[in-house]
């Protein structure tokens, strides 16, 4: 059993060579099968919530229809048009495709197991600064998005990678900021340390409100709806990849999905316990050796999976500037205020504080927020009533600051004639 | 386990309360109303400034190296250099609060319709003065960081709001905007150099604290040559921020672009603030080993002192013609910095006083000098001007005999201390250079007077602005420091010699 | 062993991966030459000769960026504190407060002059 920190990091230092590299091996091997069981599990999934059947020719419920898509793609032409630049329009696939795989090298997929006669735990490497180490492969992996939107030479793809690294760069900050709060719990950014850290309480019930963050910018932060802005067929086509096609497309597809995966296996560690079993199950791993871990590990990341997919079965797409507002305006002012709520009564706490002083910080709290609320509702009335009242002699129509001289100028240059 | 670290907030107070005051003034910008902002920036700023002040006197007389974990040194070097600054600092704001000089919108394309609506508006950029803030507390702490670290965020705490302020001219805004990208640019690749070069004494080292490198460097670490790289591109990004030869492209381009009064404070403080870094590396750091590095800045101030003096001569427009004249001075300072003993040292204080009160002022009775379109800086234009303004031409006149180091003024007593100071420590080829050089920038100083006294003006085109009362105090105030430490240089020397003390 | 030799063992896999399907791409694929496929795709109307903006990045994007970097900085403070908290303790709170209500003055400067509004 692993219980202290740092054992998992002395495990994995003694890992010799061949050992690491069939580790390697079948991440890599995870990440693909997984990620053609999820297209077709998706598209079964959603064809469900619409009352429809799904792909079920290829193979026993269709089953292998990834395979066969994959296939299918290998054998298009690939086209890279005229205007493209070359080196890069080939490049970028590559980047997304090569940095969505080096992610998972820090999850923590098991406990202790055997590994052909080897003691080790299902984890390619253990970093100190794991968690940091996923949050830049992530970033590294924007180059990309906004690359292949660059290079295409093309007004679509070029709108859609900028939206799209926009909007991955923008959500990554409320993402980054909410894991704030599980290194104070934990006190280590090393991925295996803090699944040891919850062996009592999974952060995602103490930690809450970090927890919706954090699974609110990841569907940001993975372009996927309802923040699939940057796909958006009604206005840019196809988004950053309008202009690839066969394998090349394929390698971003894959990208996606595997990106879906790493973040919610990242989530299923900081938050969800890792690879430990849901609450009452623990005497699983002492009864079916430490590889039965793997299966609560998959069952977290499946069940995040099956919310990605829920959401985009259920909701609308959002607008771009709603979108953006949202990540901008809501969830980073309240990361930052939730990282100093939660900071602030860890050092009461940990101070010896007297019962009365925490509870009256935690009043106060609430007291901010209801004042804060009630000033924003306020202003959203305010707003409602002067869209009501506008009238062309009236200029000061409630409109974005940045498009407003604009159209008081077009406005009162009407009322002049 | 790691310890609480401790602060000396009364030492760092100086620079603390500029920094909240710059703070305050972004916050002002961002909820008050737009139209009282200008005086209650300029109430903010000013108010910082004599808090300040008041802070250095009472500080005056401590040092500790252990303000801020080692990070800081304040030393009787630093109060002094600080109080200088923040002296500076006072008298550009209240040049810089005539508001004419600035443009409306910054983020309007020149020319364009949105342009004109803000202009006719009245508004005014107000965030010069949280800019400015900004820049003088950066400055504050690059004269007294003692880590590498601290000194390369003081470096770019000090010049990234320059680089703003300098795309700020009201008129002839292209040429005030390209003054920003190029100073931008350059900058930034400065920076890159003395990163650079960091990176060399931390490798050496072991240690991004000066103390350490120190020692590292006069314990004969046997690795010489990356000693003497390191300290080359921390030079380079050094030098360049005093703009000496060949590091000087940026400078006439940015005194000319950049709005004047904020050419004023660039010229004036960033010499004070950078001056002061560099004579503390030199002085403290590497001074064990000033017979390798003495030969390359023995030969850079020369060309600085030759190349800025005889360029000078070349110029017709009075901005260019300063900043080619800031060059050639930037030389002189670094012969103190050659002197590498105490009297240099004092020496160097007491120039960089005068020098940036003198050219505060100089800048300062530019911005007065008009004609329809703005500030006239072509000299052709100036012809005649002591006919019409005696006052301003005689100052002016005056400024420029102080540029030049003619006897009473107090330029002079800078030049002479200076190089006596260098002379005593054997630096005779410098000195020699310096003293020809100065005779060389006589010349072009004494066209100047000529041109504004005997010469014929050609059109009366030109006018000489009333100046308010601010510039009014800021103008007056330096012109008659020029003339009191001239006449009375020991009032300052006196100062300068008991605080030329650097401790590590 | 250093622990970050696996991850460029994972890297390599994926990058072999990634240049194998380009390559084999090539290979497995047709090449049916046609004047319109190598045209850039705008909805079946005539490609305009450059993507929009002549191909370049929009100025409001770089804001975008700078205030992403802002923030990303922030949280590179942040995350050593938050490592080191019990050890810090009431200091290390109070310094932290002070460092974010100072990004905060930034980040309402910036929400107030109109900086997050997108369009």
């Amino acid at each position: 059993m692993i219980n202290s920190k740092g054992m998992v990091a002395q495990l994995l230092g003694q890992d010799p060579g061949w050992v690491i590299a069939l580790k390697g091996l079948l991440i890599f091997i995870f990440c693909v099968v997984l990620t053609i069981m999820a297209v077709w599990g998706e598209r079964r999934i959603v064809a469900r919530m619409q009352m429809r059947l799904g792909p079920n020719r290829v193979g026993i419920f269709g089953i292998i229809q990834g395979l066969a898509d994959g296939v299918k793609l290998a054998l298009k032409e690939d086209l890279i048009p005229k205007t493209a630049d070359k080196i890069v329009f080939i490049i970028a696939p590559i980047i997304s495709a090569t940095t969505c795989f080096m992610a998972f090298a820090v999850i923590p997929l098991t406990g202790e197991v055997s590994f052909f006669g080897h003691k080790t735990v299902m984890q390619l490497t253990d970093l100190p600064v794991g968690v940091l180490y996923v949050l830049a492969i992530a970033s590294v992996g924007v180059y990309g998005i906004v690359l292949a939107g660059w290079s295409s030479g093309s007004t679509y793809p070029l709108l859609g990678g900028l939206r799209s690294s926009a909007q991955v760069i923008s959500y990554e900050v409320a993402m980054a900021l909410s894991l704030v709060a599980v290194f104070i719990y934990a006190g280590s950014m090393s991925t295996s340390d803090i699944v040891v850290a919850q062996d009592r309480w999974w952060y995602a019930v103490i930690l809450f409100p970090s927890f919706a963050i954090y699974c609110i910018s990841m569907v940001g932060e993975t372009n996927r709806a309802p923040f699939d802005l940057a796909e958006a067929e009604g206005e840019l086509v196809g988004g950053f990849h309008t202009e690839y096609s066969s394998l090349k497309f394929a390698l971003f597809f894959l990208a996606e999905y595997i990106n879906i995966l790493a973040v919610s296996s990242l989530a299923t560690t900081l938050f969800l316990g890792g690879y430990r079993a849901f609450p009452g199950l623990g005497f699983t791993e002492t009864w079916l050796g430490g590889w039965f871990t793997l299966f609560w590990f998959f069952a977290k990341v499946l069940i995040f999976f099956f919310v990605f997919v829920w959401l985009r079965g259920t909701l609308p797409r959002l607008r771009y500037d709603q979108f953006m507002q949202f990540g901008w305006k809501t969830l980073i002012p309240v990361s930052l205020a939730w990282i100093l709520i939660v900071s602030t009564l860890r050092v009461m706490s940990d101070q010896g504080a007297p019962q009365y002083l925490i509870f009256g910080f935690a009043f106060a709290v609430v007291l901010i927020y209801l004042v804060i609320s009630n000033y924003s509702d306020n202003a959203k009335a305010k707003l409602a009533t002067d869209y009501k009242n506008f009238t062309p002699e009236n200029p000061e129509f409630p409109i974005p600051i940045s498009n407003r001289t604009e159209q008081v100028i077009q406005i009162r240059d009407e009322a002049k004639k | 386990m790691l310890t609480t670290p401790s602060f000396e907030y009364l030492l760092l107070s100086p620079m603390l309360i500029i920094l909240a005051a710059a703070v305050i003034g972004v916050l002002a910008e961002a909820f008050l109303d737009r139209n009282h902002l200008p005086v209650i920036q300029l109430f903010i700023s000013v108010g910082a400034i004599l808090l300040a002040l008041i802070q250095i006197y009472r500080i005056k007389s401590s040092s500790s190296t252990s303000a801020a974990i080692g990070s800081v040194v304040i030393d009787k070097a630093t109060i002094y250099l600080q109080g200088t600054i923040l002296i500076i600092g006072l008298l550009a704001l209240l040049l810089i609060s005539d508001q004419e000089q600035f443009v409306a919108q910054a983020s309007a394309i020149p020319g364009s319709r949105e342009e004109q609506e803000s202009t006719s508006k009245g508004s005014i950029q107000t965030e010069i003065y949280p800019l400015l803030s900004f820049a003088l507390a950066g400055m504050m702490l690059f004269t007294c960081a003692s880590d590498l670290i601290t000194l390369f965020v003081a470096l770019e705490v000090f010049s990234l709001p320059l680089y703003l302020l300098a795309g700020l001219s009201r008129r002839r805004r292209l040429l005030s905007q390209e003054a920003a990208l190029k100073y931008f640019l350059l900058g930034a690749y400065s920076s890159a150099f003395f990163l650079f070069g960091a990176a060399f004494l931390y490798g050496i080292s072991g240690s991004v604290y000066l103390v350490d490198i120190s020692s590292a460097v006069s314990g004969g670490y046997g690795n010489d040559v990356f000693v003497l790289i390191g300290l080359i591109f921390i030079s380079v990004g050094l030098l360049f921020k005093i703009s000496a030869v060949p590091f000087h492209a940026w400078t006439p381009d940015v005194y000319q672009g950049a709005p004047t009064s904020v050419t004023a404070f660039m010229a004036a403080a960033t010499k004070v603030a950078a001056f002061g870094a560099i004579l503390r590396i030199f002085y403290v750091v590497f001074s064990p080993i000033a017979n390798q590095w003495r030969p390359i800045i023995s030969v850079i101030a020369i060309i600085t002192m030759v190349f800025g003096s005889a360029v000078a001569i070349a110029q017709r427009d009075v901005k260019r013609m300063l900043a080619y004249s800031s060059i050639a001075h930037a030389g002189f300072i670094l012969t103190a910095v050659l002197a590498l003993n105490k009297s240099g040292l004092s020496a160097a204080l007491f120039y960089l006083t005068t020098y940036g009160l003198s050219t505060l002022a100089a800048f300062g009775i530019i911005t007065l000098i008009r004609d329809a379109t703005g500030e006239v800086t072509d000299l052709n234009k100036w012809a005649g001007l002591g006919k019409k303004s005696p006052l301003i031409a005689g100052s002016f006149a005056f400024l420029l005999l102080s540029f030049a180091g003619i006897p009473l003024t107090s330029g002079f007593i800078g030049k002479f201390a200076i190089f006596s100071a260098a002379y005593e420590t054997g630096n005779i080829a410098v000195v020699v250079f310096g003293v020809l050089s100065s005779a060389l920038a006589a010349f072009f100083y004494i066209r100047v007077i000529l041109l504004m006294f005997v010469a014929q003006s050609q059109n009366d085109s030109i006018s000489i602005a009333i100046p308010s009362v601010k510039s009014r105090i800021a103008i007056g105030a330096t012109t008659a420091a020029t003339v009191i430490l001239g006449l009375f240089p020991s009032l300052l020397l006196n100062i300068t010699q008991s605080f030329s003390i650097f401790i590590k | 062993m250093n622990p970050y030799v696996p991850i460029l063992a994972i890297g390599a896999i994926g990058f072999g991966f990634a240049v194998f399907s380009v390559a084999i791409a090539f290979i497995t694929g047709p090449k049916r030459y046609n004047r319109a496929k190598a045209d850039a795709y705008e909805c079946g109307i005539e490609p305009s000769p450059s993507a929009a903006g002549g191909g370049r990045f929009p100025v409001k994007y770089f804001l975008t960026a700078m205030l992403f970097i802002v923030f990303d900085i922030e949280i590179v403070f942040l995350y050593p504190w938050a490592v080191t908290f019990d050890q810090l303790g009431l200091f290390g709170l109070v310094e932290m407060i002070l460092f974010i209500a100072t990004v905060f003055v930034a980040y309402t400067y910036v929400w107030r002059r109109g900086g997050l509004e997108w369009d």
